[in-house]
């Protein structure tokens, strides 16, 4: 499974994302306010979930505004700091 | 029913990181002393030790209690309570025959989340039943009532941060309404793992002494501890003979119907609970010597709440005391109430420990030095998750 | 007291609603069997009927514990004519006596199963146990005060008195007032090592040599206000009483029906039988809502139905016979006798909560 589309089926089920299916989420479709409509509780448990999933840590929310633009940025982010 | 009327306090107790009375509280705050560190009494397996104010003196209550297997935060309540009752010049024994309640905010206090248990439990193993009857014998509002044999309205409020200030408004409310001559109104959380792994999680906690206004405030520190204002009927005063050390003013209560954790940026719900306080004590915001702010040294919370405190009571003194407590949750808004009284009593108000540099995003800079003060009425205020504000207007004097 | 009742919202083992509930005490069993969970039967509530109110988008996140309050805080304003709440002084008082005890324990697990850096914010700030209350109030756009009381068996007696004491004193022109407490397995676990395994699915309170309850889950909510409403049968909170048997001797008013909280835990019941005065009428409903904290909410809806229907619904059967007072095992008629819902916790605790038409 790529990055991509295991953060899609990730964020679906552990956000609980009711109303629309992995595959319908667009890799460089905006997370946060217009597109998903993800929220600061959304931000900070999706912290917590890269950490679990992929044992990357985002060390505040400076970084993970960079990091949660869209799928596209967050599989960027995990990649360069994931440990080998 | 008269909702403007002045109910007195007549005792005080408090116990927090920053001392085992009143006294040593306030001394504390006047002198700068911040006793933040890393936990000691439980671990966690962060690689940062995010500090807390926590309390390492015993707990010796002054007194053998009817039931010593309660909660910590039972334990901070009663001996809170102790104090305060001594202070308000009552004995315990000597209770019988007033209609007295008990009304009293928490957190971790009515919460079964014994980490203990609950892993024997997942592993199956056979945990030991006595924490869950610990548990169910430590209703911290029930527990004071058994204490002392008070029989009237017992209540504990669970409204997360501004529990301690709505149980002193609601305590107020049984007085003025003529259901209670006395209550025993205020507040208690103890430290533990669930909440300071929960704080960490929601990204708001610092890993240093909180900063609270500052501009690189970071988040907060969690403290525990407790106060309790014994606030009495105008008749039983009289029959006493006893003199009030401040009243209980006004108190409002709104919340912002906004988000569960975040404050609501326009900050309405605080607005409208400082509206309401201020209308139930008749008093202006040119009354006003300085408000006890919330000011947990998360970016969202000094945020909203300088914003409204400009709006609303541009100019007053205010600070946040929580650089000496860290964040107490339930008892918060009770240690923050009595500190008003003190703050009052001494004509000073201490710097607000942890600030440095202003935040132009925030434009105002809370009270940096001691500070001396003329006017005789105060506000203190709680923003809490769930989107609850609530504020009480506290003075030394009747009208 | 001068307060009303305009709207009432139930959730439980019995259904949702008041019509399920009536259908429930005129058919004076438990409809629903208790279902079995891990530890046993528990009375479990079902809660898809919100949908009807709020799209599941706006669920999002929000755990069973709070969709059963906020279903029947909707259910409660859906009876008493969906008013609008926009530019009312409106209060909200959620009591629990558990909180949302299922969450609080899989905050636990995410510590326990991904260490303490993996610990869920959404679980924790969905375990605060005023979430519930925060939920309704970001639902409805609320906007005035707002509590959750957390006192056991006492809950619902001591925050109905803080409804009451907003809007006799001005502070709001209605309240919301609701009760909710949700099964979680640690419960049963618990009621298991306490009460020892069974496979008991009736409950017979009153019978004082048997342990019978079973856990239950749930939510009652009311719209109160000073203001009658228009149903042309009003009913109307005429006294809250609360005390302690240890200490003091509680006045029971005459003439009155008694609603007894007895439900099935023997320790408890027993204390019913010396109090109740000798000639008495009581009833008792709790097999048809299971044995929780906030108990005393679904009796005083039954017994605002009681008024509304003219009637004293019969008891439930399993309900066990008194020597000396009655329990009421038949619809009766209701006369212009007022209602009192009396709850007993097992240190002598005591809330009494009358209810009368309204006038």
């Amino acid at each position: 499974m790529d990055i991509n589309e295991e953060l899609k089926k990730i964020i679906v089920k552990d956000l609980f994302i009711e109303d629309i299916t992995w595959d319908e989420i667009k890799d460089d479709a905006p997370l946060f306010g217009e597109g998903l409509g993800l929220d600061s509780l959304d931000a900070v448990e999706l912290v917590v979930i890269i950490q679990k999933h992929f044992n990357v840590e985002i060390k505040d929310m400076d970084e993970g505004r960079i990091a949660f633009q869209s799928i596209n940025s967050l599989a960027s982010f995990i990649k360069e700091r994931q440990p080998l | 029913m008269n909702r403007n009327a002045a109910v007195a306090i007549t005792g005080i107790g408090c116990l927090s990181a920053a001392g085992m009375s009143l006294k040593e509280n306030m001394d504390s705050l006047f002198a700068g002393r911040r006793n933040v560190a890393p936990p000691k009494r439980f671990s966690s397996s962060h690689p940062a030790p995010y500090p807390v104010f926590e309390i390492l003196e015993d707990l010796f209550p002054a007194r053998k209690l009817k039931n010593e297997d309660i909660s910590r935060t039972c334990s901070l309540g009663l001996t809170a309570t102790i104090e305060a009752l001594k202070d308000a010049g009552l004995e315990p024994e000597g209770m019988t025959g007033l209609k007295a309640g008990v009304c009293i905010g928490t957190t971790v206090g009515s919460t079964m989340n014994n980490e203990e248990f609950y892993r024997e439990y997942c592993n199956g193993m056979h945990p030991d039943m006595a924490i869950i009857e610990r548990f169910i014998n430590s209703n911290p509002a029930s527990v004071i009532a058994r204490e002392f044999s008070l029989s009237g309205p017992c209540q504990t409020v669970v409204n997360a941060c501004s529990s301690g200030t709505d149980a002193i408004g609601i305590g107020a409310s049984w007085i003025r309404s003529g259901i209670c001559d006395m209550v025993i109104a205020g507040g208690a959380d103890e430290l533990c793992r669930v909440t300071y792994n929960g704080f960490i999680s929601l990204m708001i906690s610092d890993d240093n002494p909180c900063r609270p206004f500052d501009r690189e405030r970071k988040g907060l520190n969690l403290g525990e501890g407790a106060a309790v204002l014994i606030l009495e009927s105008d008749n039983l005063i009289l029959k006493r003979k006893k003199k009030a050390r401040a009243f209980v003013l006004g108190y409002g209560s709104a919340c912002d119907g906004y988000h569960l954790t975040a404050p609501r940026p326009d900050g309405r719900g605080l607005k409208n609970a400082l509206s309401d306080a201020l209308m139930d004590s008749g008093k202006t915001s040119g009354d006003i010597a300085f408000v006890n702010a919330h000011g947990t040294a998360t970016r969202d919370n000094d945020r909203t709440e300088v914003r409204v405190l400009r709006e609303m009571l541009l100019g007053i003194p205010f600070l946040s005391t929580k650089g000496y407590t860290g964040h107490t949750l339930g008892a918060a808004g009770a240690i923050e109430a009595a500190f008003t009284v003190g703050c009052l009593e001494s004509g000073m108000l201490p710097a607000n420990a942890g600030f440095t540099e202003l935040d132009p995003e925030l434009g105002a800079s809370p009270v940096t030095d001691v500070t001396g003060i003329s006017q005789k009425i105060a506000i203190s205020d709680s923003l809490a998750f769930g989107g609850h504000n609530a504020a009480l207007v506290i003075g030394l004097e009747r009208e | 007291m001068g307060i009303f009742i305009n709207g009432i919202g139930v959730v439980g083992g019995f259904g949702s609603g008041v019509s399920d509930l009536v259908t429930c005490l005129e058919k004076s069993t438990t409809p629903l069997k208790a279902q079995g969970t891990v530890y046993g039967p528990a009375s479990l509530a079902d809660t898809s009927h919100l949908e009807v109110f709020v799209p599941k988008k706006s669920l999002r996140r929000i755990d069973h514990f709070s969709h059963m309050a906020i279903l029947g805080a909707y259910l409660a304003l859906q009876d008493a004519g969906m008013p609008s709440l926009t530019g009312t002084r409106t209060g909200l008082i959620v009591c629990s006596g558990y909180g949302a005890s299922h969450t609080t324990f899989s905050f636990l697990d995410s510590v326990i199963n991904d260490g303490d850096a993996c610990a869920s914010p959404t679980l924790f700030s969905n375990s605060v146990h005023n979430s519930a209350a925060g939920h309704i109030s970001i639902l409805l756009k609320l906007g005035g005060p707002c509590l959750t009381v957390s006192q056991f068996e006492m809950s619902v007696p001591s925050g109905l008195l803080s409804a009451c004491q907003w809007l006799q004193e001005g502070r709001v022109d209605q309240v919301l007032f609701g009760a909710v407490d949700e099964y979680c397995d640690v419960l049963g676990y618990c009621w298991q090592r306490f009460f020892g395994k069974h496979n008991n699915r009736i409950m017979t309170p009153l019978s004082l040599d048997r342990q019978s309850a079973l856990p239950g889950e749930g939510s009652a909510f009311f719209l109160l206000s000073r203001d009658k409403g228009d149903s042309l049968k009003h009913v109307s909170i005429i006294d809250i009483s609360i005390g302690n048997l240890v200490n003091e001797d509680v006045p029971f008013p005459r003439d009155a029906v008694f609603f007894l909280g007895a439900d099935g835990h023997k320790r408890c019941d027993r204390l019913y039988t010396n109090l109740i005065p000798p000639g008495t009428q009581a009833a008792c409903y709790s097999p048809l809502y299971g044995s929780l904290p906030i108990g005393p909410a679904f009796d005083m809806a039954i017994a605002a139905l009681s008024f509304k229907e003219g009637k004293i619904f019969a008891s439930p059967e399993s309900v066990a016979d008194q020597e000396n007072y009655s329990i009421i095992k038949r619809n009766s008629p209701i006369a212009s006798r007022s209602i009192s819902c009396l709850k007993l916790g097992k240190e002598g605790e005591l809330g009494m909560i009358t209810l009368a038409p309204g006038s």
